[in-house]
């Protein structure tokens, strides 16, 4: 359940009661038709109040948090796992950190500086996320949880998205901490969600280099499986220009 | 109400046939410039008014009727083939241009000239409706030369239909798979008129709306893929999203 507009006026008014939702919309950067839409339909997405608290200077997590659908949020904060954190690690900045393992790499130089992972998230973030917090049952219980159908949940790890709902609601299925999906979904940055900066790096690091060839060995597993479907899919499509086109 | 319909079908056919023409000159796909062209024709023959005109110069025997019948079925095979082969169904393709197919299409052709040589044909009348009139057995052969007629269309679009039905469902992209799902109620429209016998007589407006609805389905169906064509172009890479099949 998104977040009602009753709600979202009262919490708006809260933090800027004095500005004009004009004013909300220009400094927030969004488009005041969006907006109008929502009130309108009576449903005002995560992403909307994310933005407006960024730009008044609010912990987007702390501002979903007034709002009963996100209330999970407001909780005592709980670091996130260490296979959460190693999901949100871009699939070529793991495999950088494969070859920089002396021991999976003996002829390779010692480079100077580390490479910095990427920001958050990633190309296959949302459906790293689950599968690293996923006992076999999660989909399940998200869906009875939520109502969703499991092919709608699906389609939306398959495109990497989550919308923030659901996303929370799989965090408490998965009995992690909450914030994590919306990282994995891009909502908020991890900063945002109160990850130590560094937290992605230490949890790479903690790998053992079996465990970390393994899981570089299923991203490209993955990848190759997702690349080819891609690549059968774009050999039935030229074949149907050239007969039709 | 019909001629609007019967008009604007004539025009965006016409329109369609008309955009291919510089492609069709360049080498590109001739067939798909045939489909057009064919369809286009099929309509105007069907039309009262041009097929008056057209059937007083040949002679005033509905010999038009028999030659918009052959439009369609050159048509009609000609869109079996190319999406047959462009979407990928071997066994469909097989069906039509195989033995099979080839003594189906014998047989219908042959039924639908026996029948129309069978009939009083005088006096021109598009959808030979004045003919129907003349006396019961007239009537009956009218009717078993529309289904003969009718029959060839059905058997290609229910080749079709399976591979259609795998294409709105694949993973192509939108517009090929709207195109796949309009190619599908066309075929399906078609299908329909099979059973025009058993249909009431004062559904006559549904037949021209079904009939016309089949045409404009496959027009801006097989129009679809050409614009797709143009918006993806060829082989761009489409963005990686991924992720194995859920």
């Amino acid at each position: 359940m998104p977040i009602p507009a009753k709600a979202f006026q009262r919490w708006l008014q809260g933090i800027a009661p004095d500005t004009s939702t004009a004013d909300v919309c220009r400094i927030s950067g969004i488009k005041r038709t969006t907006l109008a839409q929502q009130m309108v339909r009576g449903k005002i997405s995560g992403t909307t109040v994310v933005s407006i608290s960024r730009a008044f200077n609010i912990n987007p997590v702390d501002a979903l948090a007034v709002f009963d659908t996100f209330r999970a949020l407001g909780d005592p904060p709980r670091p996130p796992s260490r296979a959460e954190l190693v999901s949100q690690v871009s699939t070529p900045d793991l495999l950088r950190a494969v070859l920089a393992r002396p021991a999976l790499d003996p002829a390779g130089q010692p480079s100077a500086g580390r490479p910095t992972l990427s920001p958050t998230p990633h190309a296959t973030s949302v459906t790293n996320w689950v599968e690293a917090i996923d006992d076999g049952e999660l989909r399940h219980r998200v869906s009875a949880a939520t109502g969703i159908a499991p092919q709608n949940y699906s389609a939306q790890l398959t495109a990497n998205r989550l919308a923030p709902e659901l996303a929370v609601a799989t965090s408490l299925a998965a009995g992690v901490g909450p914030v994590g999906g919306l990282v994995a979904s891009g909502l908020i940055t991890e900063e945002e969600a109160g990850w130590p900066p560094d937290a992605r790096q230490a949890a790479l690091d903690s790998l053992s280099d079996g465990e970390l060839t393994t899981l570089a060995g299923d991203r490209l597993l993955a990848l190759g499986k997702a690349l080819r479907r891609q690549e059968q899919d774009q050999e039935k499509t030229d074949k149907i220009w050239e007969n039709l086109g | 109400m019909i001629e609007i319909l019967q008009w604007s079908t004539l025009a965006t056919c016409a329109v369609v046939a008309g955009a291919r023409v510089p492609s069709a000159l360049r080498g590109e796909n001739r067939t798909v410039f045939y489909i057009f062209a064919l369809l286009t024709v099929a309509i105007l023959l069907s039309i009262e008014a041009p097929y008056v005109a057209i059937d007083k110069a040949l002679g005033g025997i509905n010999l038009t009727n028999l030659i918009l019948r052959f439009v369609i079925f050159a048509a009609i095979y000609f869109v079996g083939i190319r999406v047959t082969k462009g979407f990928d169904a071997e066994d469909g393709h097989r069906l039509i241009t195989g033995w099979a197919g080839r003594a189906v299409l014998a047989l219908i052709s042959m039924a639908v000239v026996v029948l129309f040589l069978m009939m009083d044909t005088a006096g021109s009348s598009s959808g030979l409706n004045r003919v129907a009139l003349k006396d019961a057995r007239n009537g009956l052969l009218v009717e078993l030369y529309g289904a003969a007629g009718r029959a060839y269309p059905t058997f290609v679009s229910l080749v079709l239909l399976p591979a259609m039905v795998r294409a709105v469902r694949s993973a192509l992209p939108a517009l090929v798979r709207m195109a796949a799902f309009l190619l599908g109620a066309g075929a399906v429209a078609i299908a329909l008129t099979l059973l025009f016998p058993l249909w009431p007589p004062q559904w006559g407006t549904a037949k021209f709306i079904v009939n016309y609805t089949a045409v404009l389905c496959f027009v801006i169906g097989l129009a679809l893929i050409w614009a797709a064509r143009i918006r993806y172009g060829r082989n761009v890479p489409r963005k990686i999203t991924y992720t194995t099949a859920e």
